[in-house]
């Protein structure tokens, strides 16, 4: 028996966020939150509903309170939505009374800044220039977002306060050292920050969270039936962007969402978690990562990620 | 839910890893991740393609190379180096682990100073096939000095030293006493906290979740267990509890429902904060008492170091983001408005600062000018000892301070500001230098007495 054999043998395989651990989180989020809301003139929150930025909602929410939210939401609507996420975005704005701000990708196609190839194109990859476009129209100095360092291996090494020059762009290898809580908000004309309060959150610490604070999520994100088709190991959702291809067989299948982006690159995996307490016990048991099991944008090759970022991508 | 346990209430452990590529330290932070199941199969599955393609291949770790899991940007890859710091993460049911992983070797200053500053804890790493056993006094390498040194300026509260490589003296216990013998006395000449040292080999396994039949001599510890026992609140509580409650003012709100009710907001730093303490706003010094607290929980009647509060008072009070509110106390150190201090600056720009430069400081929430006026003394990292500047030296003094430099200076801000020492409150003692015609994040700074 290995020394790891040994050790895994001895631990009880299931995990469970103390409050201690999710206090801690959740203190250094709202201390970030703050930190936009009082330094920054016009802040933005991107918010696409999924679960990771309505975990950044609920905490900026809490952040502003007793006063109201001082940002506006931004979601970059590519127009390959899950139609669940769209109406829960609605349904939630129209309730909450905060404000919206969405930048089309049918505009900038329009516009002719962006040209695709073929209409079923992934437009995951472009939509960096409609995000772009809503940035400069709003002017936005700082936009909130909910990426995780432990997502992917060019996350880990982004910043709180990631600072983009007047192209929108990442330049990993010039970023700002961060020290202490002493965060460097400065900025020259035309450049901007994308800030990111749950950087330090796994994906097992935001389910935590979601069925501590009970928040609520698209319903796509728990178990549903979903007519699918296998591709090279994923399970392939069956829409009118992605149609299967000739030969391939359709099934149904009891599926959730582990991420929620545009549907002609993400897919679900094979589950029965009906509440977040269920997806915690099978986020324990996982086996792959989150990205590795649903996105097809990053397979394309090892730095997919960090070559998209550096041209805006969020 | 019942098969799901719930864990102590530890809060994370964030610790930085100190050594280069050479003494294993991407391999012992790739097998941390490994040994405790933080890396999923698809990452396994790319990490055995990259060892494939490496040619770095171990057959001892079912041919994955562990150092290739800590490999981030496209740059690094194609140049097999580490550009800048990166976090990890993993967990175990006791804990929640946050690894800050810096380089080594380039930038080696600037990028330790940035990981440690977010650190509760250091591992420092130290080789044993690079030390000379045949010397009579062993000396341990340049590097792990700097290391020590830097961990000992930025007031890390513990240090556990991991003697790496033991295989490769056949987990002589002997050598091992040497090494923690020779680290003890370094330990002493830095004035660093206590450490604790584990023997460890990363490649193989050994010593680093569990102990093994090879290390089976030592009595402490193995690394993990170590990182997972560490009482945090108890060392670093304790630590800020000498100044009294304090909260840089992040951001001021009204409230929704009652228009003429202002709610404060920001960490609270030092002693705990109450509902009923008097309290003064810096720089007005007009005071008033607390009458509410809220931390992301709900409210409290009392509120403790680290949460994020918003408070509202029994008076309206000019504050705004960038003043400081100070709970007003008979027994702690009153902290004293001044503008002249002397500090520990690590200077990280690329351009070399000299006397005529101007310097923008963020002190908690406050943007002001600052000067340099005295750089008196610089660390010899190499020698682990500080080298005075000698003033009537001018070709000393005109030589400026330049990227990785560790100096003593004295400083003088544009305006008063309530300073403490490192030593006794963090939050009063740090502050960071940016450049105004770049706004590059210059130095940071560490107040070590106040004048």
């Amino acid at each position: 028996m290995t020394a790891r054999d040994a050790f895994l043998t001895q631990q009880s395989a299931e995990l469970r966020a103390s409050d201690a651990h999710l206090n801690w989180l959740e203190d250094e989020a709202i201390s970030i939150l703050r930190e936009v809301f009082g330094a920054f003139e016009r802040p933005g929150l991107l918010c696409s509903c999924g679960k990771d930025s309505l975990v950044v909602l609920h905490l900026a929410l809490k952040a502003a309170a007793p006063g109201v939210l001082p940002t506006p939401l931004v979601h970059i609507d590519t127009g390959h939505n899950f139609p669940e996420v769209i109406a829960f975005r609605d349904e939630m704005i129209a309730n909450s009374g905060l404000k919206l701000i969405v930048g089309h990708f049918e505009d900038s196609i329009n516009r002719g800044t962006i040209q695709l190839a073929h209409p079923l194109e992934s437009r995951n990859v472009h939509q960096t220039v409609t995000l772009l476009e809503t940035i400069e129209a709003h002017r936005f100095d700082a936009l909130i977002g909910g990426a995780r360092r432990d997502e992917e291996k060019a996350r880990a090494k982004e910043r709180v306060f990631s600072h983009r020059d007047n192209f929108g762009q990442w330049q990993p290898r010039a970023q700002r050292p961060e020290l202490w809580n002493l965060y460097n908000t400065r900025l020259a004309t035309g450049e901007h920050f994308r800030v990111f309060p749950i950087s330090n959150w796994t994906e097992l610490d935001i389910w935590n969270y979601i069925a501590r604070e009970n928040i609520a999520l698209p319903s796509i994100y728990y178990t549903h039936q979903r007519e699918v088709v296998e591709r090279s190991g994923l399970l392939v959702p069956v829409t009118d962007i992605t149609p299967p291809r000739s030969g391939e067989k359709v099934v149904t299948r009891d599926v959730r969402f582990r991420t929620v982006g545009d549907v002609s690159c993400t897919c679900p995996v094979a589950s029965l978690a009906a509440n977040a307490d269920d997806v915690i016990v099978e986020t324990i048991g996982a086996t792959a990562s989150e990205r590795g099991a649903t996105r097809m944008d990053d397979r394309a090759n090892d730095s997919a990620m960090e070559r998209r970022k550096k041209e805006g991508y969020f | 839910m019942s098969n799901i346990t719930i864990s102590n209430g530890a809060r994370p452990l964030r610790f930085i890893t100190c050594g280069s590529v050479d003494d294993g330290k991407s391999t012992l932070i790739g097998r941390l991740l490994y040994d405790s199941n933080a890396l999923m199969l698809d990452q396994l599955d790319a990490l055995a393609a990259a060892s494939r393609k490496r040619g770095g291949a171990n057959a001892s770790t079912d041919a994955i190379d562990l150092s290739l899991a800590t490999d981030g940007l496209e740059a690094e890859r194609e140049q097999g180096i580490t550009i800048d710091v990166a976090y990890r993460y993993f967990a175990t049911p006791k804990r929640k682990f946050i690894i800050a992983d810096a380089p080594g070797h380039e930038q080696y200053t600037r990028n330790m100073v940035t990981g440690a500053s977010k650190s509760d804890v250091a591992v420092v790493l130290i080789d044993v096939t690079k030390l000379d056993f045949s010397a009579q006094a062993l000396e341990l390498l340049p590097q792990t000095i700097r290391h020590a040194a830097i961990v000992g300026l930025l007031g890390l509260v513990h240090v556990v030293v991991a003697v790496n490589k033991m295989d490769a003296i056949d987990f002589d216990e002997l050598k091992f006493e040497r090494v923690v013998a020779a680290f003890t006395k370094l330990a002493q000449a830095l004035s660093l906290p206590a450490f604790t040292a584990v023997p460890v080999s990363a490649l193989h396994g050994d010593g680093i979740v569990i102990h093994t039949e090879r290390t089976a001599w030592f009595k402490g510890p193995a690394l993990l267990p170590l990182l997972e026992s560490i009482d945090l609140d108890a060392s670093s509580g304790a630590h800020e509890a000498r100044t009294a409650a304090l909260i840089a003012v992040q951001y001021v709100t009204r409230d929704a429902l009652d228009d003429h009710r202002r709610w404060i907001c920001g960490d609270l730093a030092g002693s705990a904060l109450d509902v009923g303490t008097r309290i003064r706003a810096w720089p007005s010094g007009a005071s008033a008492i607390v009458t509410a607290i809220n931390t992301p929980r709900g409210a409290t009647s009392s509120a403790a170091c680290g949460e994020a509060l918003s408070i509202a008072l029994d008076r309206q009070l000019d504050v705004a983001r960038g003043d400081w509110v100070i709970a007003e106390t008979s027994e702690r150190d009153e902290v004293q408005p001044v503008r002249c201090a002397t500090a520990t600056v690590a200077w990280l720009g690329n351009a070399p600062h000299t006397q005529s430069r101007r310097l923008l400081a963020r002190h908690g929430t406050r943007w002001l000018p600052v000067r340099i006026t005295r750089v008196f003394s610089r660390l010899d990292l190499n020698q682990g000892r500080w080298i005075e500047l000698d003033e009537s030296d001018s070709d000393r003094a005109n030589e400026g301070v330049t990227t990785n430099d560790l100096v003593n200076v004295n400083i003088e801000f544009a305006s008063e500001l309530p300073l403490a020492t490192f030593a006794a409150c963090k939050a009063l003692a740090s502050f960071v230098l940016v450049d105004p015609s770049t706004n590059v994040t210059a130095g940071a700074g560490m107040i070590s007495s106040v004048e």
